[in-house]
């Protein structure tokens, strides 16, 4: 958006978004968040005015209303739904669901152990191996006992 | 410019803690008031959040150099994201001796 | 340096070896009676280097996230050695959940392995940390048989549970907050230099002690966090209710008198408040454990409230220690000692109801009558231990009373000892009606009560330690002296 950029441009020409707000000394006032709620301010009116826009219009009369069983229906175009919206999934799923959130999680040790690798030198690098041939025993139980196959 | 002549108050350490210390009332009241077990351990997860919360607002402003209430806060997603799957896991081993997971039915033991 | 670090965790390190192991042998080899024998052997060899380390000056190591220093060390052999003895006992127990004999053992193994690291924390990080993970394993063990009173005592033992490290959580995020530390000689360090009327004026540190007390109260089971304990022990299955009455118990001992100690006795006066509000909890815990156990018709259930009873005496202790304001090492030897003859006498007495409820497949107390002439064996040790319970001589549990109730006296809390005093009378009527059922009642039947001579060798084990824990309680006694010696520089 050509606009974003300009807004962008705009606000470190005037030092509102200027590097020394990203220091840790600058959020003693976190102040500069109330930038934010302008932005939003104007968004809401923003979103106000469009929605008036149509609104008068059509109280004005320019917009035509003539209204058909077609036009008055939830989709107007695509297929009518089949069956029950609240479907639940079936739960073959859950083992699936219990192996991803246990597993996914602890990849967030991954991250400040990448940032940090070399500070934390091969004792970092030996821990993060154990780690891993823990979770590998998790994972070789999982598959041996079979809770990968769809049964 | 000056924030406070808009009207736009600076958000502060205090903010966090009271938005820390609503989400964990919300959260205890859920557990307490809910029945639907699954309904619960979501709760109990709005409560960890909270304490999250709490943790890396004191990290930033009591300890800015120091990461320890960010370390401390990602310990506790992942400690609750394995309390979470035995949580469920256990639900769905009640649900198959139990045919629900109402916890006022959970009543075979009592005093 | 990393390599003494390792050396200085080579307890924990080989019992984690060797839960794996147990896990990955159960995989691929048919022969399921091998994960016992490695599971034992994993303990053995973890209590070995446990005893090889023993003698240590404590020494931080991980960047001070772990202490390891003989209170630690006493700690983790009584994990290692409830553990085994609960392996041993399952052995009766095994055929319910043939299946997961593998899981079942390994969960066994890695709690004990949150144990220890409990009581070696030495940060409210590691803390947490262990403390989940010794937890997580016990809800995954209390909801094992997937019968209908199983999955319930799991799911109430989760849910409770989960809402307790919460609230403990948020006690230590308000701790962390208003000292800036993590670590427990740091946050001791900065609120001696904080002035008294700081801390007062700032009802967050105070909300944060209360908060962690609360969390651990879960753990050991004081009112009023004990409504879990009589649900969960009686639907739990029966080796797991007597590894979660002592472990458990003691783990959450080791942790709170370690983060009330260091953290919180540093300063007198604070110290003393702690110690008035664990003196009432006491009080109260004693009295509702007793009283509701007098009413009880199922054994498990009767124990449960007695194991909160048990807290209430314990906590006699801690609250002596919080009287004394760092001044003596009485009350935490003391707590340290009635720790080692509860293990022995609990874990006793659950051996045996595990013995005589399987085969009798009822925890009804009446179904009981008799079990003099079915099983002699059986009942002279639970009778022995029941005694030991009760506090009566030639046993472990009279001498950890007058040692902890010494105590107490000596730091001003005679009205406290007083009404413990009371509540051991209160608890030999439960404890005796089991006895006069075993030893007066006829038996419903000649039968006898088999049991596997695994079995044998654990309530053996046990009925020797809780005899020689009364008779020669000098020893045992300077064994607890020794291991709260780091308590005693701070």
């Amino acid at each position: 958006m050509p606009s974003d950029i300009f807004a962008c441009f705009f606000f470190f020409r005037h030092g509102i978004l200027s590097p020394q707000h990203f220091e840790p000394g600058a959020f003693t006032v976190l102040a500069d968040y109330g930038y934010v709620g302008i932005l939003l301010v104007a968004a809401i009116l923003f979103t106000i005015l469009l929605l008036l826009i149509p609104l008068t219009l059509s109280l004005l009369g320019v917009v035509p209303r003539k209204s058909n069983p077609v036009k008055t229906s939830t989709y107007e175009c695509g297929l009518e739904t089949i069956g029950k919206t609240w479907v639940q999934f079936n739960f073959r799923y859950y083992l699936f669901a219990i192996l991803f959130v246990a597993l996914d999680v602890l990849t967030i040790f991954l991250y400040p152990w990448a940032v940090n690798l070399r500070g934390l030198g091969l004792f970092g690098f030996i821990a993060m191996v154990a780690f891993f041939i823990i979770l590998l025993v998790g994972y070789v139980y999982a598959w041996r006992k079979g809770a990968l196959e769809w049964k | 410019m000056n924030l406070t002549s808009l009207g736009l108050m600076p958000v502060g350490l205090m903010h966090y803690l009271i938005l820390s210390a609503v989400l964990f009332a919300i959260g205890l009241y859920g557990v307490l008031a809910k029945r639907n077990a699954v309904v619960i351990l979501m709760c109990i997860e709005i409560m960890l959040n909270a304490v999250n919360i709490a943790l890396i607002a004191f990290s930033r402003y009591v300890v800015p150099v120091q990461l320890t209430g960010q370390i401390f806060a990602l310990f506790v997603m992942v400690v609750a994201a394995a309390e979470a799957a035995v949580g469920i896991a256990i639900i769905m081993a009640i649900y198959r001796s139990h045919q629900s997971v109402d916890v006022d039915k959970l009543d075979l033991m009592k005093w | 340096m990393i390599l003494k670090e390792l050396q200085l965790l080579t307890p924990e390190l080989s019992l984690l070896v060797f839960a794996l192991l147990v896990i990955m042998l159960d995989l691929f080899i048919k022969q399921k009676k091998v994960l016992v024998v490695v599971s034992i052997a994993g303990i053995l060899v973890s209590a070995g280097f446990t005893l090889s380390l023993w003698g240590i000056h404590a020494t931080d190591i991980l960047y001070a996230m772990l202490s390891v220093d003989q209170y630690a060390l006493l700690f983790k052999l009584i994990f290692l050695v409830a553990a085994g003895l609960v392996i041993l006992a399952s052995q009766d127990y095994i055929s319910k959940f043939a299946q997961f004999q593998s899981e079942y053992y390994a969960l066994v193994l890695i709690s004990a392995l949150g144990m220890m690291l409990m009581a070696a924390a030495q940060d409210l990080i590691a803390v947490y940390v262990s403390l989940e993970l010794s937890s997580i394993s016990l809800y995954v063990l209390a909801s094992f048989l997937k019968d209908q009173k199983s999955t319930e005592a799991g799911l109430k033992y989760l849910l409770l549970g989960a809402v307790s490290s919460a609230v403990l959580l948020y006690g230590m995020a308000l701790v962390f907050g208003l000292t800036g530390h993590t670590c427990m000689p740091c946050i001791a360090d900065s609120l001696k230099g904080m002035p008294i009327s700081n801390i007062m004026q700032s009802p967050a540190l105070l909300m944060g002690l209360i908060l962690i007390v609360a969390g651990f109260g879960f753990k050991i089971a004081s009112v009023p966090f004990q409504m879990w304990v009589p649900d969960v022990y009686e639907g739990a299955p029966t080796p797991v209710t007597a590894y979660l009455s002592v472990a458990s118990k003691a783990a959450g001992f080791a942790v709170i008198l370690r983060v009330l100690f260091v953290v919180f006795g540093a300063t007198a006066w604070l110290s003393q408040d702690w110690g008035l509000l664990i003196a009432v909890l006491s009080a109260i815990t004693m009295m509702v454990g007793n009283v509701v156990a007098l009413s009880q018709s199922n054994i498990k259930r009767m124990f449960g409230y007695s194991s909160i009873a048990q807290a209430g005496y314990l906590m006699v202790g801690l609250a002596a220690v919080g009287m004394a304001a760092g001044s003596d090492a009485l009350g935490r030897s003391g707590l340290l000692f009635f720790l080692m003859s509860y293990t022995f006498t609990n874990l006793g007495a659950f051996i045996a109801i595990i013995a005589i409820s399987n085969k009798l497949n009822s925890d009804q107390i009446e179904d009981y009558t008799g079990m003099s002439k079915r099983a002699p064996l059986l009942a002279i040790a639970l009778t022995l231990c029941l005694v030991s319970l009760t506090g009566l001589p030639p046993t472990a549990g009279l001498i950890a009373k007058i040692y902890i109730f010494n105590g107490a006296v000596n730091h001003g809390l005679l009205w406290l000892v007083i009404i413990a005093v009371i509540n051991s009378v209160i608890s030999a009527f439960y404890y005796f009606r089991i006895v006069k059922v075993m030893w007066m009642g006829a038996p419903a039947s000649e039968e006898k009560v088999p049991s596997t001579w695994a079995l044998r060798v654990a309530l053996s084990l046990c009925c020797l330690f809780v005899l020689l824990l009364g008779v020669l309680p000098a020893g045992f006694m300077g064994i607890a002296q020794a291991a709260v010696k780091i308590f005693t520089g701070s």
